[in-house]
């Protein structure tokens, strides 16, 4: 696995504005940010490891645990807003036990909560790894679930 | 440019061939919102159709021509005979569809919503015609769902790129000139003239210019941009060529929000096309200029749509606004002279720089020339991506376009977490930048929420506080700390904790942060709040006074309950109801238990959507007193 | 000089002239008009966070930042209307909303002040009378000049710990106002990058990645984040409670050879803190963490000898001291010269060293004169005092064309040097980083090379064969190769190349010829040379002749071009193994390169358990309680000024020395009174030291070596000040040093 963080930095220049594009690739390969991520980016272009957390930390896209098999996402834009996805949140959070931003013990699902994903004119919309569902229901959205390992 | 006149004159030829066409054709609007409406299943089934009846038809994938509500949009043109075009499609319609035109060349007029020619044809009415798109004047979404956007082909066959090559032709100074008569106002949402914009960048001292796409497109209830960039990618593109152009930039890049994939990916695609055919790089066409394009992703935080922040973002920092002055025209992007302009205001120069400036005021009126997306949602019809005219009335909009509300019409929001709520009242202002401004809110980037008796407004006002709260980035004090203030406020007031201070100090703090706020994020927060206060002032008071939310949205001022009278006892709200909050035996009216309840709607669907009664579930709020 | 030509603004209706690109803040307080700020700071790039130095501009919309907007020409400012006072005061109090600020507006905190002091130490800040930071907050400041008298939000309490488990200096984030100041100063004035904002919006934090001890992260404990923090979130340990303090005296710390300048903080008649000077022009304010955090507890250490005793076989007895002092020359009278061994410490002042050799020389009549500068070094002091005597000024690096630094970190020490290395880097300058471990540089070098030292020769050795000869002609191992060869290219031919020295390169085994090897680099081809050394007044030593057969001014170069002025150090006249009657130890301690005695004076500030006990101990007062000078690396005469009295019957050493001299009646000037001192002083350095020129030294010439064994094992990588390691009296010393060895344990590389 190390030599993946090695193969992505290769394809870029060591200047600071490579950073956010280095982070979105070693988020895409591992699924998370982690410490010896952030060890090799940071030799890499030169600047302390604290200062690319301090720069991935800001955006929402980066985590830095583990993510679930599967990635809930919940659009709360606000189309979505009026036609019920803040309940959806709510009651995904209540099935399975976790809040926003957390996985699940088993690492079965992880949950998040999403700004827009441009569906509005379909909402309420949910986003389950890459299959996007429109016009959710509560009921509907616990059934779907279960397809997911 | 010799090989690009050559590929121009091919392209066209193609394009004839399909206005003309020999085989049937079959159109699927296949943009994000088409997929999500099941469009990619049903060009699997349509492609299983033709391989097993033999048709040679073939299939082309267009973009987003609007109407969302009308998705998932499957076109059918037989040889000899206009396009049609079926709405809301599904497996089983669809055998009815390809069956009836497809294989006995009989159009459906009951399935079919219209067709692309001029008079009514078998039954059915020519698409623009249809009441959501008669008024629609459609100049950026000219190519939207006609033309496969993936096919530069065609792009070129309906005269794309002659903008640009129109502008190599002119110098920058006279292209600057042209944007200016035209009246452009940069369309991200504060409305500065364009041509203003460019000359100061034009005119300030680097070598190394910028040109920057802001395809971020963070409001909630925005979408126009990623139509755009997914169904008519190369539009966008010549625009930041003639941009580029205009402002003496070698360098250009899309700074496109991660959540957008399929944009992004059309987007790549594009470009590579475009370096095939000498349209970036060194000399492009052989002029003086040269230009190429990268693409950066934004990763996810809103406050990037502003200008400074964008920049930041791009370097690899935090995406923290800075002060202005020093304005990014003159030291922007690694200290160069940058522009940054919208999707649309980019998608909007090829045509003008093709058909003129003097063509480009004939739309719009004096200060507000040309034409506007917007994303059309929330309680309308016919939701939906729709451009009209500048000066528009929002009526037109809503009940012309949008076919009007189900219920009773509460609200209007435009400009996104950034604009305002406007009521009744205002349905007669015309949506131009100064008339919105005028009432309080903002055009911001196009998107209009429309909402109904069952919208909370205190909700919504508190619902965009929390997102611009979240959204923060925390630098300076006024948005970083009023904004929570204000959040915990409204909080209080929509769980029935509010006191008459209150919206005194919302007040105060919306001032404030207007005031003392850093970047446009801040500046612009408190407008929700604040407009609801001026229009929506007694449902505020409702919620404090008299613990009511008359739109029964918030959940400690509401109540579910059984209606014995309507209750048959099916026990369909008993099966989903995660807190056993209902109970009963079957054949006899339900029990609910206010205690457990937990207001998730389950159980008040459910039993209006399937179970037998329909209306034996309703949730109240408190009567209204003073 | 060329005068520059002004703008003329208007501020309040008062047209007033002012330098062009100036910000208006900066503007209106060259004219005496006050304009509100929290996260603004002289020396730091303008941030413009708590909107409260907003003005009103014409031409400008809104209420732009007078911190961040340059002035123009004809620009009208409004700095106090109504409209911006009420907004001053609202975005103060959603500042405090933020902050447990309860005494502010309380009206019993005058009350409360002069009977709850002990209130403070419970832990947990709440209010004003409860912060560390209580009567010097900026906080408290504004709130008055804005005239705030209430407040109307709910405070929110972040609730985090107090964060108390790294040394120096405690962290309590409840009180940040997220201002930024520390942020800056860490990476863009010293270039470390340990703090970080993390997150965004009201979950924004500051510190280092993935919630780390600054320990783990990098810190340099140099406590600029300290310094600027306007509110009590950021303290340090040592003086946290003093309050503010009664004045502040400038000195020159003396830790080490660099001579960075301090603003010592008195409270009482006490250091209670140390602070930079950024517009000091030898460290531009970028001290390390000695000068920043060790001087309190070392200055006011439980350990401090307070009076002269004498050693009796029931222990030691307190003595006067006249009586002291008579038993000292009594037994350096009756000693025969070569009988008597003194024993100074390079840490001393001129002063206290021109007297110890005029004592030697002209009372006792010995050039039995050394120091733990000669015994540490052994073989290698004859290369070590020609290049650090020799030292470039360290503006070298500022134009140099290329970089290399041996055996040099700058993390715990020498910052001034290492910040502008990493400054010279991120302008684009090639650095090249050869070391037995990873320094704190090595993440800005193009050719960081983590080597074993054994090797260290066959590198410099390729370098020298590259820089003659165009190309690397000598066979090298394979594992060296690329490395080298990628190095090399980095220093262009004649080109402004700078070699930094650091303590690890005289202290390995190979020093010798490692150091021989530099002085080719610089001799044969033109690199200057810098050394980083924590002999303090190594230059004062040679100035002054406090070396054998090395007389006062003996070292001086006249200031002529004649290359054959060489100086001559005779070791030879010392044998400092065979046993004496009597051995002095100034400022030094009894380590094992002191031969056996009969009789051993110890003259020093902290005493400390040994094998041999003195018999005689004089309690000397320490630098931060005497006036002085010192001669740095870069061969500046610095100052040492008095900042609080010495501890209980402490005296000066030239004083106590002067004084046996008087008592001993051998020579015919005696040294008791500091302007006698200080003339005769000057006189003896003749030469270029007259202040026309810049002081430099002619070659030095070593004949003979001392024994090198000194018993030390960590004689250059632990800091010591006048013999005493300082992590025996400043604990937090302790921490890092103990982190900087596993440091260089962990990567003994190849």
């Amino acid at each position: 696995m190390p030599d993946s963080i090695d193969a992505i930095l290769s394809r870029y220049s060591r200047k600071l504005d490579e950073l956010i594009p280095i982070l979105q690739d070693v988020q895409r390969e591992f699924g998370y940010i982690g410490p010896e991520s952030v060890k090799k980016i940071s030799r890499y272009l030169r600047i302390s490891e604290n200062q690319i957390y301090g720069v991935s930390s800001f955006y929402a896209q980066f985590r830095f645990t583990a993510p679930g098999r599967n990635s809930i996402k919940v659009c709360l834009g606000t189309a979505c807003h009026v036609r019920g996805g803040a309940t959806l949140l709510e009651m995904l959070e209540r099935g399975l036990e976790i809040t926003c931003g957390q996985t699940t013990p088993d690492g079965r699902f992880d949950l998040e909560r999403v700004a827009c994903l441009g569906c509005c004119a379909l909402s309420p919309v949910v986003q389950i790894n890459k299959d996007i569902y429109s016009r959710m229901t509560v009921n509907k959205l616990m059934e779907l679930l279960k397809a997911y390992e | 440019m010799n090989k690009l006149k050559e590929k121009i004159v091919s392209a066209k030829k193609k394009w004839e061939e399909i206005e003309n066409n020999r085989e049937p054709l079959i159109f699927v609007g296949a943009a994000s919102c088409g997929r999500a409406a099941g469009a990619l299943e049903l060009i699997h089934e349509i492609d299983a159709f033709i391989t097993n009846h033999k048709i040679k038809a073939r299939v082309i994938q267009v973009g987003c021509i609007g109407p969302c509500y009308l998705e998932p949009l499957v076109d059918i043109k037989l040889p000899g005979e206009p396009r049609v075009s079926y709405n809301n499609v599904n497996a089983k319609t669809l055998s009815v569809i390809l069956k009836s035109h497809l294989l006995e060349g009989k159009p459906h007029a009951k399935l079919a919503i219209g067709h692309f020619g001029k008079d009514t044809y078998k039954d059915i009415p020519p698409f623009f015609e249809l009441p959501m798109l008669k008024p629609q004047v459609r100049i950026v979404l000219r190519n939207c769902g006609l033309i496969d956007p993936q096919d530069m082909d065609h792009y070129l066959a309906v005269d794309g790129y002659q903008g640009f090559m129109n502008a190599l032709a002119m110098t920058p100074e006279d292209v600057i000139a042209t944007v200016r008569q035209a009246g452009l106002r940069g369309r991200g949402g504060a409305g500065f003239p364009t041509y203003r914009k460019w000359t100061v960048c034009r005119n300030a001292p680097g070598e190394q210019k910028y040109l920057i796409c802001n395809a971020d497109e963070g409001d909630p209830g925005a979408f126009m941009n990623r139509s755009l960039i997914e169904s008519d990618t190369h539009a966008v593109l010549e625009g930041m060529l003639i941009a580029g152009y205009a402002i003496g930039a070698s360098k250009g890049i899309v700074y496109i929000r991660a959540e957008y994939p399929l944009a992004i990916e059309r987007l790549k695609h594009a470009l590579q096309q475009m370096r095939e055919n000498g349209l970036l790089g060194h000399n492009i066409l052989g002029s003086d200029f040269s230009f190429d394009i990268k693409i950066k992703e934004g990763a996810g935080a809103f406050v990037c749509g502003e200008e400074t922040a964008l920049i930041g973002s791009i370097e690899g920092k935090r995406g923290m606004p800075r002060s202005r002055p020093p304005f990014p025209a003159i030291a922007g992007l690694f200290g160069c002279p940058t522009i940054i302009n919208n999707v649309e205001t980019l998608g909007t120069l090829p045509n003008i720089l093709r058909n003129g400036a003097q063509w480009y005021t004939r739309y719009g009126k004096e200060g507000n020339r040309g034409t506007k997306t917007f994303s059309l949602v929330g309680k309308v019809r016919r939701p939906g991506l729709i451009e009209v005219q500048l000066g528009t009335t929002l009526k037109e909009i809503i009940f012309d376009i949008g076919g009007g509300v189900q219920k009773n019409f509460k609200a209007i929001q435009t400009g996104g977490p950034s604009g305002g709520c406007l009521s009744e009242e205002f349905l007669e202002l015309p949506v131009d930048y100064e008339s919105l401004a005028s009432v309080g809110s903002i055009m911001g980037s196009g998107g209009l929420i429309v909402m109904d008796e069952d919208t909370c407004i205190v909700d919504v006002a508190k619902y965009f506080l929390d997102f611009t709260q979240k959204e923060s980035c925390g630098k300076c004090v006024p948005c970083r700390v009023g904004t929570r203030h204000m959040v915990e406020i409204l909080d209080r007031i929509t769980h029935g904790e509010g006191v008459p201070e209150d919206l005194l100090a919302l007040r105060t703090l919306g001032d404030t942060i207007k005031k003392g706020a850093l970047c446009g994020l801040g500046q612009t927060a408190p407008n929700p709040v604040l407009t609801t206060l001026r229009y929506f002032r007694n449902e505020y008071i409702e919620h404090i006074k008299d613990h009511r939310c008359r739109a029964t949205v918030c959940k400690d001022l509401i109540e579910y309950r059984v209606i014995k009278e309507k209750c048959t006892g099916c026990q369909s709200c008993v099966r989903v109801c995660p807190t056993g909050a209902i109970s009963g035996p079957r054949s006899e009216p339900h029990n609910l238990d206010p205690s457990k309840c937990i207001k998730c709607r389950s159980c008040y669907e459910v039993c209006r959507y399937e179970a037998i009664a329909g209306d034996a579930i309703v949730i109240r709020s408190a009567e209204k007193k003073s | 000089m060329r005068k520059e030509k002004k703008v003329t603004i208007t501020i309040n209706n008062q047209q007033v002239e002012v330098k062009p690109g100036i910000t208006i803040l900066n503007a209106a307080r060259e004219h005496g008009i006050f304009i509100p700020s929290l996260c603004t700071l002289e020396n730091l790039p303008s941030y413009g966070a708590c909107r409260l130095c907003v003005v009103e501009v014409d031409g400008l919309r809104g209420f732009p930042t007078s911190c961040t907007t340059p002035v123009e020409e004809g620009m009208v400012i409004r700095t106090d209307t109504a409209e911006i006072r009420t907004l001053r005061q609202e975005v103060l109090k959603l500042l405090l909303s933020e902050h447990p600020g309860s005494c502010l507006f309380c009206g019993e905190q005058n009350e409360c002040k002069q009977f709850m002091g002990t209130i403070r130490k419970v832990g947990v800040t709440t209010g004003c009378r409860y912060c560390p930071n209580d009567a010097r907050c900026e906080l408290q400041e504004i709130t008055e000049k804005v005239g705030l008298t209430e407040t109307s939000y709910p405070v929110y309490y972040r609730g985090f710990p107090v964060e108390k488990y790294d040394p120096f200096y405690d962290r309590d984030y409840n009180l940040c106002l997220l201002c930024g100041r520390c942020v800056r100063v860490c990476n863009d004035i010293r270039l470390n990058g340990t703090l970080s904002f993390k997150q965004r919006g009201k979950l924004t934090t500051i510190g280092p990645a993935f919630d780390r001890t600054h320990l783990e992260s990098g810190c340099e404990f140099c406590g600029a984040c300290v310094s600027v923090c306007p509110t009590g979130a950021l303290s340090a340990k040592v003086g946290k409670w003093c309050g503010k303090p009664d004045n502040q005296i400038e000195t020159t710390c003396t830790y080490c050879a660099t001579g960075c300048q301090v603003m010592l903080q008195i409270k009482n008649n006490e250091v209670v803190d140390a602070l930079p000077d950024y517009h000091s022009s030898v460290d531009k304010g970028l001290i390390c963490v000695k000068g920043r955090f060790a001087i309190p507890e070392y200055i006011h250490s439980v350990r401090r000898i307070s009076t002269p005793q004498k050693l009796t076989p029931v222990g030691y007895e307190d003595i006067s001291w006249d009586d002291a002092l008579d038993i000292a020359a009594e037994r350096l009278k009756e000693a025969k010269p070569d009988e008597v061994l003194i024993v100074v410490s390079s840490q001393l002042s001129n002063e206290d060293l021109f007297v110890a050799q005029h004592c030697a020389r002209h009372s006792i009549g010995t050039e039995n004169i050394i120091s733990s500068v000669m015994s540490d070094l052994g073989e290698r002091i004859a290369p070590f005092l020609n290049l650090a005597a020799h030292s470039h000024t360290f503006d070298a690096i500022e134009s140099a064309q290329a970089i290399l630094t041996i055996g040099f970190d700058s993390t715990y020490g020498y910052s001034p040097l290492g910040i502008s290395i990493k400054k010279a880097s991120r302008k684009g300058i090639p650095l090249v980083t050869l070391n037995h471990f990873e320094s704190n540089l090595d993440l800005f070098a193009d050719c960081a090379m983590t080597v074993n030292s054994s090797s260290w020769t066959t590198v410099l050795d390729a370098l020298i064969d590259y820089v003659s000869t165009g190309t690397l002609n000598k066979p090298l191992p394979d594992r060296l190769k690329v490395e080298i060869a990628e190095a090399a290219k980095l220093f262009p031919k004649d080109a402004w190349n700078v070699i930094i020295v650091g303590p690890y390169a005289f202290s390995v085994p190979e020093g010798k010829h490692v150091l021989e090897r530099i002085l080719t680099l610089r001799n044969a081809h033109g690199w200057k040379v810098i050394v980083a050394h924590p002999y303090t007044n190594l230059n004062g030593m040679l100035a002054l002749g406090v070396f054998p057969s090395l007389k006062p001014g003996d070292a001086i170069s006249t200031g002529s071009n004649d290359t054959s002025e060489r100086a001559a150090i005779n070791l030879t006249l010392v044998d400092s193994a065979k046993p004496k009657k009597v051995v002095y130890l100034i400022g030094e301690v009894p380590d094992s390169f002191i031969p056996e005695c009969d009789f051993l004076i110890y003259q020093n500030g902290i005493a400390a358990e040994w094998e041999r006990k003195p018999d005689l101990i004089l309690p000397s007062a320490l630098f931060a309680e005497t006036d002085g000078t010192v001669i740095s690396a870069e061969r500046r005469i610095l100052h040492i000024n008095k900042a609080c009295d010495p501890y209980m019957d402490a005296k000066p050493d030239w004083w106590i020395l002067g004084t046996i001299e008087d008592k001993m009646k051998k020579s015919k000037i005696c040294y008791t009174d500091m302007a006698t001192l200080e003339k005769d002083m000057k006189k003896s350095m003749k030469g270029s030291a007259n202040g026309k020129k810049a002081l430099s030294f002619k070659d030095i010439d070593v004949i003979g070596q001392l024994t090198q064994h000194t018993g030390r094992d960590k004689r250059f990588t632990e800091s010591r000040y006048r013999g005493i390691p300082l992590r025996y009296v400043v604990s937090g010393m302790k921490v890092i040093e103990d982190r900087m060895e596993t440091v260089c344990e962990e990567r003994e590389g190849v």
